[in-house]
């Protein structure tokens, strides 16, 4: 009996393991969501299109960069636009049906997802989640698998693939660089009408409710990336429906969520796989047990 | 006995509050003298032309808000004025005219990487008294002078408080939401100077070019005709002239937050011509935005009272009301007859109704055209007008057997007639 019971608390153990993992996973690998973690608010109402934040980031991050004068040209508007290996933010320009003449420009980049689906991708865990908010790539590491690139809901991630030898995946990696200096991100200090600002995410959702409280009929009720996939790093606001601006219809729970359960519950610390054998352990030996039991009666029988 | 000591006890305490905020207004206002001989106190961001606002001064206190608004504490003094954190509650000081502003701001606090900017200020403060007026700039102003956008915004991105925009922030969202609109464009250049050696005669350059320079004024069209999507009737004329005159109306009247592209296009050369204009930068507004302007006054109306599906005729007092306003109506200002504020009712056309006090002796005949001879000039008027109805033929025969108007006439007629035409509208009727 006290056998039967030892297995019966294992088996339970285990379910309750996997089935926690299940309905409340983990997404990074550790998890470093610090109150204090920074973030960025867009307000595309502000932007202006100017595309300084462009320049500055290419120049910052020290890729060749054509000269400022060169960003002036808004005919790059005419197709919609994604970050590429050598520009980490692109803005893009939609119709504005209330007033043809003040297009809405949008600043795209990656969004620093609190639960980064790049990072639970990363087969070798080359993608990190920093305690200040930022995702970073880690060179060392990548394979150049690029599940991250198809993990990402954002399309964020690009890989260099006119980079034969040793290619990276490149990104926004919201200038870690100059934030350990004290300074702001390249695109933050640049931007000539503050469309951008730089802060720790709770103060920047709370500016966020309070302009759309102030402004009603300038802002939709809706802050982009407070909830989505279980929140970012960069929130936006808008003055038309953010489908209709370029950003995908996300649910609020973080990409990763399913797939990572599944992953993370088929091989959470070995338990599943040596519970699973064991129970075929176990069904073998009471089938024997069985057998002999019979074997006995049956000598008893006879 | 203790309702006295409780009495005494209250008056001491009214007297001394009394004194103590004397104290603090005396206080209040020896400072206020000392600061209007301080500069630095009124100093706009301006430092060629030294131009001050006109100050709202010691009346600030006066002023139709509740002081709580601003202050936190029950006693503001100019040393402790405990100003609650720049309140944002809309725009607070009485307007100022553009000619009060300063003319020329030259920008030049942060200029790194491009030179300064001359703001010909006064020039923007002309425009904008069609679209929004000091407060579309100076928003959430508070009382008193009014202030410039670095008493508010800080110069470093990197501060404290970050839901305030930074100063760069400020001045860029005013100027480009505008200037983007009819340039086209973000380029730096076209506001800023380049930054070299060369910059100091280049500003010189700069506010000589615009010292001095007005507004031109505006061209008011007589006649606008807009097509509007209503099926019923998708045609408006509107007199803009007529408007004007009737109900002497100013133009921020009705313009109050018209957009610069109305009259500002670069690429657009037509736009002196409002209608045109209005055609090609239509921005989709709503119902209520729409009609605004027009059910401010036409709130009884219908639909088709203006849409229609052709140009509609000048509206006429004669053709509607049948009263045409001629000789001494012409000028008399329609709330002289139509009393009721916002409502034209109708009158009655009967001269009586509205002239109650013509009686003998205060009424000039003459000027009828018919000068009464000495005997009918001292007879009442309702023995000749029957029931005192002046519009209809007068009657002889409540005196004379024999005679009629207008065959007789109890006088002379003066040279140019204007009997003949009332002559002829009688006989018609």
């Amino acid at each position: 009996m006290d056998r039967r019971n030892f297995l019966i608390k294992t088996i339970g153990i285990g379910a309750a393991a996997t089935l926690g993992n299940t309905n409340e996973s983990v997404a990074t690998p550790i998890n470093v969501l610090s109150e204090d973690r920074m973030g960025v608010l867009v307000d595309t109402t502000v932007c202006v299109g100017c595309r300084n934040c462009e320049w500055a980031c290419r120049n910052s991050h020290n890729i060749p960069t054509p000269p400022l004068e060169d960003y002036k040209n808004r005919s790059v508007f005419k197709e919609f636009r994604r970050p590429k290996e050598y520009s980490y933010t692109v803005v893009n320009e939609f119709s504005n049906p209330q007033n043809p003449l003040l297009p809405i420009d949008v600043k795209f980049q990656c969004m620093h997802c609190d639960k980064p689906a790049c990072v639970s991708a990363c087969i070798v865990g080359s993608i990190d989640k920093l305690p200040n908010g930022s995702v970073v790539w880690n060179s060392e590491k990548c394979i150049g698998c690029r599940y991250c690139m198809v993990a990402c809901p954002f399309q964020i991630p690009a890989f260099e693939y006119l980079t034969p030898i040793e290619p990276s995946i490149r990104k926004c990696d919201f200038c870690i660089e100059r934030t350990k200096e004290g300074k702001l991100p390249a695109c933050v200090e640049i931007c000539p009408v503050e469309a951008l600002i730089y802060g720790k995410r709770s103060e920047i959702i709370k500016i966020a409710r309070d302009k759309i409280k102030r402004n009603p009929q300038r802002y939709i009720k809706h802050i982009y990336g407070e909830y989505e996939v279980s929140g970012t790093s960069w929130i936006y606001i808008s003055s038309r429906e953010f489908d209709k601006i370029g950003f995908p219809k996300l649910s609020n729970k973080h990409a990763p969520g399913v797939s990572e359960a599944i992953q993370h519950g088929i091989f959470a610390y070995f338990v599943p796989p040596v519970l699973f054998y064991s129970m075929l352990g176990t069904l073998m030996w009471i089938n024997k047990r069985k057998k002999e039991l019979d074997v006995e009666e049956e000598s008893n029988e006879s | 006995m203790k309702n006295k000591i409780f009495i005494t006890i209250v008056i001491l305490f009214c007297s001394v509050t009394i004194i103590i905020g004397q104290k603090d207004t005396s206080q209040f206002q020896n400072q206020n003298n000392k600061a209007d001989n301080h500069p630095s106190i009124t100093n706009i961001e301006n430092r060629s032309s030294f131009f001050f606002q006109k100050k709202t001064g010691v009346s600030h206190s006066k002023q139709p808000i509740n002081c709580k608004t601003c202050h936190s504490c029950e006693y503001p003094t100019k040393n402790d004025p405990c100003l609650k954190y720049c309140p944002r509650e809309g725009m607070m000081t009485v307007h100022h005219s553009p000619d009060e502003s300063p003319e020329i701001i030259i920008m030049d606090e942060m200029s790194t990487r491009f030179g300064a900017v001359v703001f010909s200020h006064k020039l923007h403060a002309q425009m904008s008294e069609m679209s929004d007026g000091c407060q579309g700039c100076h928003h959430f102003n508070t009382t008193g002078p009014i202030l410039a956008c670095k008493k508010c915004h800080e110069q470093t991105r990197q501060r404290e408080d970050i839901s305030k925009t930074d100063l760069k922030g400020a001045y860029h969202r005013q100027c480009m939401n505008c200037h983007r609109q009819w340039s086209h464009t973000t380029d730096c250049n076209s506001c800023h100077l380049p930054k070299n050696d060369d910059f100091k005669r280049k500003i010189s350059e700069e506010v000589s070019r615009i010292s001095g320079k007005n507004h031109p004024p505006i061209i008011l069209p007589t006649k606008l005709v807009f097509e509007t999507g209503y099926s019923k009737g998708p045609i408006v004329t509107f007199y803009h002239d007529d408007h004007i005159k009737l109900f002497d109306l100013t133009c921020n009247s009705c313009h109050q937050h018209d957009n610069c592209i109305k009259c500002h296009d670069l690429n657009n050369k037509l736009t002196h011509n409002i209608v045109e204009s209005q055609k090609i930068h239509k921005v989709n507004k709503s119902f209520d935005d729409h009609h605004k302007p027009c059910v401010a006054c036409h709130k009884q109306d219908h639909c088709s009272d203006c849409h229609s599906t052709k140009e509609l005729e000048p509206w006429s007092h004669e053709k509607s009301t049948r009263f045409a306003l001629k000789h001494y109506h012409e000028k008399v200002a329609c709330n002289k007859c139509h009393i009721r504020k916002s409502q034209f009712e109708k009158l009655s056309i009967e001269c009586y109704s509205c002239h109650k006090d013509w009686k003998l002796g205060s009424f000039k005949h003459s000027v009828t055209g018919l000068i009464l001879d000495d005997n009918h000039n001292s007879i009442e008027c309702n023995e000749c007008h029957n029931n005192m109805n002046f519009s209809s033929k007068p009657t002889c025969e409540n005196c004379h057997d024999d005679k009629s108007f207008p065959k007789h006439l109890p006088g002379k007629l003066r040279k140019n007639n204007i009997m003949n035409n009332s002559k002829s509208k009688i006989t018609k009727k």
